[in-house]
């Protein structure tokens, strides 16, 4: 793998880190919540697709939509049940129920699945490969990204075209505001949740089809998306985009260099756009950012 | 016929009491406001009639329905709509976003995104600026333009004329009358007693949360009005 190879497959795999970035950016843009169960959900959708694939006649497209439909339930119910019991200035009360949470979902995963790590088999799709201009290029890879991509371009269309997702953005301003004009604010973050967990679920799911998983990678996960969102900063698509593009190819480059670094570049890189923002010698790292 | 009234109404923040036994109420096509000092409790009855603050004794009742402890947005989905006393604009939509948001719940009626633009022509300019670059006065007009999308049957007004020069708050009373034209009641908030009196049928005042003076516009004098407003006669 040359270097231009790992800088496209880490662009790639940063399409996903993206998503996951997204899915806690939109739960802390709009409800102020600091979903820590996020990356439990992450794992959750990936044992489901490996679930789906092995006892139903499902193909593949039909698993991630189905996966995203479960989330898309899971993350209603989680807020209609739970956090919207919680609404209000302090931020700490949902931060432990989503805490607890992934302990539990973490341990019936363990129960269920055992703790051993796990990879989602898609066939001959998983090694097939386009060549031009001397590189090859996984067609696995590729279509995970194009999938990204349309994710993203989706959402930002349903931010911008739809009521729902003004809705969404108008809740982040002014939820009081937003329910004289006859919104039921809990409906809204019902959907927001939602929409949060099932975006998280698909990049979940279709990482899972690129890197094995265990019931402990969910942690992992979490890491990731903190590091997008605050890379990429708060309440922006375009930054949550980039942000997962610029952690993928540092960490794919990384894994290059030194194939026993596992995610460490990700995190240097990440603790050295901290420290770059922190004495202001950053900005040109802070594409992207409203 | 009484549109919304209220009976010996207490609102609170916690333990501390804004709203002392109000009575109130307005008729239908009326417009009334509500004068008072800062702090005297004006915006906290707004907020108990369109229920972002639910009043904790007493009763609010809209067309005879018991609407004191029922969600905000049912009651805005009954014909209750507000503008906000600072305006509120979502500031991270374009002023069409804005006025759209006023119009996705909206109950049938008169108002439509036309029909505000021919109200506040000027707003058509602006309709793709994000509404946090507008001065105060665009801002206010998106305002009352989002709330008016709701068609609703009572308008909220709290505090039009805060931090607007005296112009521009001159053009958007101007355009009262045509909103009075389509038959909704108003309940004017002000500061500015003159501006309160002619804009209103009736008005109260509001004192330290109690209702100190009550009556129709043209018939209370300056003198009354100063006494209730300020809790005692000035020299
Ligand atoms: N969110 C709040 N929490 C606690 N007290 C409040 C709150 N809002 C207003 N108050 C108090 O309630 C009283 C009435 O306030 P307000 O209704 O805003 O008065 P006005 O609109 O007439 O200026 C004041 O004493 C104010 O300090
Ligand atoms: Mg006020």
């Amino acid at each position: 793998m040359s270097y231009v190879e790992a800088v496209l497959n880490g662009l790639m795999v940063g399409g996903l880190y993206g998503l996951f970035g997204l899915g806690l950016a939109l739960a802390f843009g709009i409800m102020r919540i600091v979903n820590i169960a996020h990356g439990e959900f992450v794992v959750l959708a990936a044992y489901l697709g490996v679930t789906l694939l092995a006892v139903t006649p499902l193909p593949l497209p039909v698993v991630i939509v189905v996966v995203a439909i479960a989330a898309f339930a899971l993350g209603w119910t989680l807020q209609a049940t739970m956090l919207n019991r919680v609404l209000g200035p302090n931020p700490v009360p949902a931060m432990v129920i989503t805490m607890g949470l992934s302990i539990v979902l973490r341990n019936v995963l363990v129960k269920l699945y055992g703790a051993n790590i796990q990879s989602i088999d898609i066939g001959p799709l998983q090694t097939m490969g386009l060549a031009f201009g001397g590189l090859s290029i996984g067609l696995l890879p590729m279509l995970i990204f194009a999938i990204a991509v349309v994710l993203f371009v989706g959402v930002n269309l349903l931010l911008t075209r739809t009521t729902i997702g003004r809705a969404f953005r108008a809740a982040a301003d002014d939820y009081e505001i937003l329910e004289t004009l006859g919104f039921n604010r809990r409906r809204i973050y019902n959907a927001a949740l939602g929409l949060a967990v099932a975006l998280s679920a698909v990049a979940g799911l279709l990482l899972a089809m690129r890197s094995s998983f265990s019931p402990f990678s969910g942690v992992e996960r979490l890491l990731i998306a903190f590091e997008v969102v605050i890379i990429g900063g708060l309440g922006s698509l375009r930054g949550c985009f980039l942000g997962g593009l610029f952690l993928g190819v540092v960490q794919v480059v990384g894994l290059k260099l030194y194939p026993n670094s596992g995610p460490l570049f990700g995190h240097l890189a990440f603790f050295v756009v901290l420290l770059l923002r922190q004495s202001n010698l950053g900005s040109f790292l802070a594409w992207g950012r409203k | 016929m009484t549109l919304l009234a209220l009976e010996n109404v207490d609102v609170f923040y916690g333990d501390l009491q804004a709203i002392f036994g109000v009575n109130l109420h307005i008729d239908q096509g009326e417009a009334v406001a509500l004068i008072g000092a800062n702090g005297a409790g004006k915006s906290t009855l707004l907020r108990a009639m369109i229920g972002l603050t639910a009043a904790r004794h007493g009763t609010v009742r809209l067309d005879g329905h018991d609407i004191t402890r029922e969600r905000c947005d049912l009651v805005a989905r009954r014909g209750v709509a507000i503008v906000p006393e600072g305006r509120r604009l979502f500031a991270s939509l374009t002023v069409e976003e804005n006025l759209l948001m006023g119009a996705a719940r909206a109950r049938p009626g008169p108002w439509t995104l036309d029909a505000v633009f021919a109200l506040f022509p000027a707003m058509r300019e602006f309709r793709h600026h994000n509404a946090a670059e507008l001065s105060g006065g665009q801002q206010q007009m998106v305002a009352v333009g989002r709330a008016l999308l709701t068609n609703p049957r009572l308008l909220l007004c709290d505090e039009l004329s805060l931090g607007l020069a005296p112009k521009v708050v001159g053009e958007i009373y101007a355009c009262f009358a045509g909103i009075r034209a389509t038959g909704v009641s108003i309940i004017l908030v002000e500061q500015d007693i003159v501006r309160a009196r002619s804009a209103s049928n009736r008005l109260y005042c509001l004192l330290k949360g109690r209702v100190t003076l009550e009556g129709a516009s043209d018939a209370v004098s300056l003198d009354a009005i100063s006494q209730a407003y300020f809790g005692e006669r000035r020299q």
